[in-house]
């Protein structure tokens, strides 16, 4: 194992402690549900970004994964109702395997028809869902969330302790896969898939294993969702708010990088959870629509690539 | 690598300096303060906002007569976007950070389930605004729902509409369902379902349209009309009842009751929008300006309403939700005064054993915090000759005709001679 890869995994490992250690010091709940939200957004846009951003297939269907995982987890709850733990794996696994289908599509669909079909895949879901009335249906289903739970004084703090560490997790997977082999073979399919394909690289194989990871942890997102919200309706479970932040987030953050969704999770995430506190809910549309218009239009690269220009032209160098 | 993280941080660091130039300042600690989240975006939006004007007017009406055993009342509510993903966070910060005194629902039945147990966790009282048996799996003893619905609101919801068809002679024998694809309207239908069986009426049409997405109510109404049903009860939203009482003049249905679960009937702009149409419908309804409904206060309450909701640009009549939202922070409010006490178990305990009154009539509640008993008004639309807002203010045009105590008119019948 590399010296950088021992550092990244050692920084992963005091953040997931770090994250335990604040459970134990601070009170305030409102902290905990706000933090949990902008994690989830954090883990959603890294998953997104495996996908969108390496590879360049654009997923309009993030809700459809992250909703899966969620109704995954429903159905178990009203089953046997397992830990929570065996939840994020069944959500993981029913939404990785659906994005293993969503790769196939890449045999037959690129650019925009790509996008077009995962966006009618999360809409077919959502009628599915709509229609199945065990895990509630369209009326939607209470979850009673567990009144305790070991080590943590509130189901609350635990919530947001297992987000933390699925979102340390998330962008750990996307780190790795970034500075490995796979990582420069999803980079060669984005830039020109024909020329990769004749240079030797197994495309099929790295869509297939991009469709399946970013499914999957989009699924392993939507596993707390019910006990996070108690009540699970398929209108709320399938929003577009996931599918248009999880895409913004990169993008305003930066694509090419695993810091550029977490950079812009954090801060476009942080500020809608302080907007809707604060500032009327047009205003919270307001920020992510006018930030991702600005991104797009002025710094394509998004913050980090912002920043590695302006570092480059301080240091005197072209950008 | 550093310099980027350095920018993250003064960025970060940015927004925590928004957030806090815009948190409300410590608040006069004489106040008391009522939390809220309320669906003012969103599909629930215009509701919300109706709802939170209510409201204000109980602020302002128990502000100038002194406040709440001697402290003003301060509203502190955030919008939930109609978004249930938003609601835990909206009342973990009224709790934990504005410290709110007492916390009340927003509106509709999922915006109230996810606070619910944040409410059980504190062990707060807590007053439902429309919600649907939201406290059926929590069975939480301090949640008080003031929508009237009843014990059992999915059964409750329609019972009115079959007894007055059980009552007709000759007796009718078949019954056609049609609901809209989602929570509200699904349950409606299925109440109806079961007391179809239950009184007797066969059922001839059974189905479901695509919710939200369908515009053009025709065909289906062409398949229900093929049956020849002598009852139609229909479960709606807005702008599927719209789309079905003008496709049910277009191809001439007509069944001999009509209606049932509609809702958006009892809104002033789909009114106005109708006129003519509505006649002889016979639609769940919760208050009306008919003589047997004038409960004290509700006249004073809705002329403040109809004084500043065209301002506001909301249901000018404000007939529907409105009083309701009035009457859940006047009871909380009331029971305050009358324990004198600000003592959650307390308060908790008098809403629980007494009955109350408030603008909204007298209301006793029963089994999960929902009324003892149901008081759906059936009403039928009588007599409305224009599209004139003045028409739907003045008593006679929407007549209770279910249940009798409250029963303002006859019900003309079958549906076509009402037309």
């Amino acid at each position: 194992m590399s010296k950088e890869r021992k550092l990244f995994l050692i920084v992963a490992a005091v953040l997931i402690v770090g994250a335990f250690l604040i459970t134990t010091q601070m009170e305030n709940r409102f902290y905990y549900k706000a933090a949990y939200v902008v994690l989830q957004y954090v883990v959603l846009a890294t998953a997104w970004n495996i996908l969108g951003g390496y590879t360049g297939y654009v997923n309009f269907g993030t809700a459809g994964f992250f909703a899966m995982g969620a109704y995954t987890a429903v159905a178990l709850i009203k089953t046997w109702k397992p830990p929570l733990y065996l939840l994020l794996v069944m959500g993981g696994l029913v939404s990785g395997l659906l994005g293993l289908g969503i790769g196939y599509l890449t045999l037959r669909l690129k650019g925009v028809f790509f996008s077009i079909a995962t966006l009618a895949l999360a809409v077919v879901l959502q009628m599915l869902i709509s229609n199945w009335s065990y895990v509630g249906g369209g009326a939607g289903t209470a979850i009673l969330k567990p009144r305790s739970v070991p080590l943590f004084s509130n189901y609350d703090e635990f919530l947001f302790f297992v987000m933390a560490s699925i979102a340390v997790v998330s962008v750990a997977v996307a780190w790795l896969i970034e500075k490995s082999w796979i990582g420069r073979g999803m980079a060669a399919i984005r830039d020109n898939e024909e020329a990769a394909e004749c240079m030797g690289v197994p495309i099929l194989k790295l869509k297939l294993f991009a469709t399946t990871v970013s499914g999957a942890l989009m699924g392993i997102a939507g596993a707390p969702f019910s006990y996070f919200v108690v009540y699970i309706e398929p209108t709320s479970a399938f929003h577009l708010d996931y599918a248009v932040n999880s895409l913004a987030m990169p993008m305003i953050g930066g694509t090419t990088t695993w810091m550029g969704p977490l950079v812009g999770a954090v801060l476009v995430g942080t500020a809608q959870q302080i907007a809707t506190v604060t500032l009327s809910s047009e205003m919270n549309l307001l920020i992510v629509g006018s930030l991702l218009v600005g991104f797009v239009v002025f710094a394509p690269d998004g913050l980090v690539g912002l920043f590695g220009k302006i570092r480059s032209r301080l240091a005197g160098r072209e950008a | 690598m550093g310099r980027i993280i350095r920018h993250v941080i003064l960025g970060f660091a940015l927004l925590l300096a928004v957030s806090i130039a815009f948190t409300p300042s410590a608040q006069a600690a004489k106040e008391v303060k009522i939390g809220f989240s309320m669906a003012l975006t969103g599909p629930l939006g215009p509701a919300g906002k109706a709802a939170l004007l209510a409201m204000q007017i109980w602020r302002d009406d128990v502000n100038a007569k002194g406040g709440l055993l001697g402290r003003k009342v301060k509203l502190v509510y955030y919008d939930d976007q109609t978004k249930p993903a938003n609601v835990p966070g909206i009342y973990a910060k009224l709790l934990d950070v504005d410290k709110v005194d007492f916390i009340v629902s927003g509106y509709g039945t999922n915006l109230i389930v996810p606070a619910l147990p944040i409410a059980m966790e504190r062990g707060m009282v807590f007053m439902g605004l429309f919600g649907l048996d939201a406290n059926a799996k929590f069975k939480y003893n301090n949640y008080f729902q003031i929508m009237p619905a009843g014990p059992d609101p999915i059964v409750d919801w329609s019972v009115g509409f079959f007894e007055l068809a059980a009552k007709q002679k000759p007796r009718p024998k078949t019954i056609a369902l049609l609901s809209a694809d989602a929570e509200f309207a699904r349950n409606a239908v299925a109440g109806a379902r079961r007391n179809a069986k239950k009184y007797g009426f066969k059922i001839v049409y059974d189905k479901r349209y695509p919710f939200p997405g369908t515009s053009d109510f025709t065909p289906i109404l062409r398949a229900v009309k093929a049956t020849n049903p002598d009852l139609f009860y229909v479960g709606s939203y807005p702008g599927g009842s719209v789309g079905i009482v003008k496709a049910a003049h277009e191809i001439k249905l007509e069944p001999k009751l009509f209606g049932g679960g509609m809702v958006g009937l009892q809104y002033t702009a789909i009114q106005m929008n109708l006129g003519k149409l509505l006649n002889g419908i016979t639609d769940y309804w919760f208050w009306a300006p008919e003589k047997t409904l004038k409960f004290p206060g509700i006249e004073a309450f809705l002329a403040k309403y109809q004084k500043e909701a065209p301002k506001q640009k909301l249901d000018p009549l404000g007939y529907y939700l409105p009083p309701f939202a009035y009457a859940y922070v006047q009871l909380l409010g009331n029971a305050i005064e009358a324990t004198k006490s600000f003592d959650q178990a307390k308060i908790g305990a008098y809403i629980r054993n007494n009955t109350h009154s408030t603008v909204v009539g007298k209301v006793k509640f029963g089994k999960n915090g929902e009324w003892a008993t149901s008081r759906t008004f059936q009403v039928q639309l009588q007599n409305i000759t224009s599209n004139k807002m003045s028409e739907f203010s003045k008593a006679g045009k929407m007549v209770v005709v279910y249940p009798e105590e409250f029963k303002s008119g006859e019900l003309i019948y079958p549906y076509a001679k009402g037309k």
